[in-house]
């Protein structure tokens, strides 16, 4: 059955998938390119794959969800090369993430500003929850982590058939950090629940819902209304954890910065009802809003997430 | 008062569950779901409820799985644990 509807956040269904683009084949050439000949090798093909998928109508399609609305002025020409920055900048994240696995951590400078004000929140014993998003790379980010004493566990969600590596999968080393699947029992509540009482740090996506995730909030953000999960907030209610918003961007060939944006402060008991946290998913759109106008190609969702359009349900 | 009536009073009261009645939470309903109807985050909720009224703490959480499915299975918990 099909019909025009306006869409809620309790109907919202995943649009949006983790799995990559391209054949296995592919992405192992890069592997073999970044083993041969370092990072500079892997960019030279890098920039023609890029081209290529920026060719491509519904690539260009699901970058413009995005860039229409943090260029909304650009036309035709300027938008075909917003989306192809905006690609190529995934694509050296990727490129990046995996040298990092292959040929070490030490091939990417990482300055990380804000160490101390984290390392002083973890010492409050309270666990800390790092709010993150889908940005810049998390993943060469945290590898600067290894300063933290406490466990870091990840609410992470990996789609069937993923061919795409993370870059302790290079090495075949243990993963680092302890996952926790948003579509395990109850949604991995426990889980987190569990961790943050234990003391240690909890890393959650502040801006996508994940798996059968019905816990989010409407929010502003760059125009539109998004739902961005509440889950991190009701956690830090519950357990007295600070929020810490932390970003993740490229600043360099070589290089990244991981910023301690700032810290989101939840009242303790906030109880039940989902409106309640919207403040506080409120604050944190608002500083990826800020992010994405300093570093508007590092801004990774490639799927509408702005739902006020009418859709076919 | 039985910790079951108990703790299906403080469940309406602090989860403001609206149009329930004490009596219409059967001990079996499944808290989450299609029974009672509590959601993922509810579960937050419920550990709070139990360390409040009970003075309870739920320790190992992941461990405790079994323990949020019922109220039988919940009060059952409680009573072996009170202080």
């Amino acid at each position: 059955m099909s019909g025009n509807k306006q869409e809620t956040s309790s109907v919202v269904k995943q649009r949006w998938t983790s799995r990559s683009l391209g054949s296995s084949w592919g992405h192992q050439s890069f592997y073999l390119l970044i083993r041969c000949g370092g990072q500079q090798a892997a960019y030279l093909l890098l920039y023609c794959v890029v081209f290529y998928y920026t060719l491509l109508p519904s690539i260009r399609r699901k970058c413009d969800h995005y860039l229409s609305r943090r260029f909304p002025a650009a036309g035709w020409w300027q938008r075909f090369w917003n989306c192809y920055r905006m690609n190529l900048s995934l694509g050296e994240v990727l490129v990046d993430r995996a040298l990092v696995g292959i040929l070490g951590a030490e091939r990417v400078e990482v300055k990380l500003h804000g160490k101390q004000e984290l390392m002083d929140l973890i010492a409050e014993g309270n666990g800390v929850i790092l709010v993150n998003a889908h940005i810049g790379c998390w993943q060469v980010a945290a590898s600067v982590l290894d300063f933290v004493d406490t466990p870091i566990n990840l609410l992470i969600q990996r789609e069937e058939g993923d061919i795409d590596r993370h870059h302790f999968e290079h090495s075949g080393k243990e993963c680092p950090y302890r996952i926790i699947d948003p579509r395990g029992h109850l949604g991995g509540v426990l889980e987190m629940l569990q961790v943050l009482k234990r003391g240690e740090v909890l890393s959650v996506m502040g801006d996508r819902m994940l798996g059968n995730d019905k816990n989010g909030v409407d929010v502003s953000f760059m125009g539109g209304t998004v739902t961005f999960p509440f889950s991190a907030y009701k956690l830090a209610s519950a357990t007295g954890a600070p929020i810490v918003a932390l970003l993740s961007y490229k600043v360099g060939p070589n290089s990244y910065a991981i910023k301690i944006s700032q810290t989101i402060k939840v009242p303790e008991n906030l109880g039940r009802g989902k409106e309640k946290f919207i403040p506080y998913a409120q604050e944190y759109a608002e500083i990826l809003e800020e992010f994405c106008a300093e570093h508007p190609f590092q801004f990774f969702n490639f799927f509408e997430m702005w739902q006020n359009k009418s859709v076919d349900t | 008062m039985s910790v079951k009536e108990k703790l299906k009073q403080v469940l309406i009261e602090d989860l403001n569950l609206e149009d329930v009645e004490p009596d219409e939470i059967t001990d079996d309903m499944a808290l989450f779901g299609e029974g009672l109807g509590l959601d993922s985050l509810d579960a937050v909720e419920l550990v709070i409820i139990v360390q409040k009224h009970f003075g309870v703490e739920i320790k190992d959480m992941v461990e405790s799985r079994p323990i949020f499915e019922s109220i039988n299975t919940l009060a059952a918990y409680i009573e072996a644990n009170q202080p």
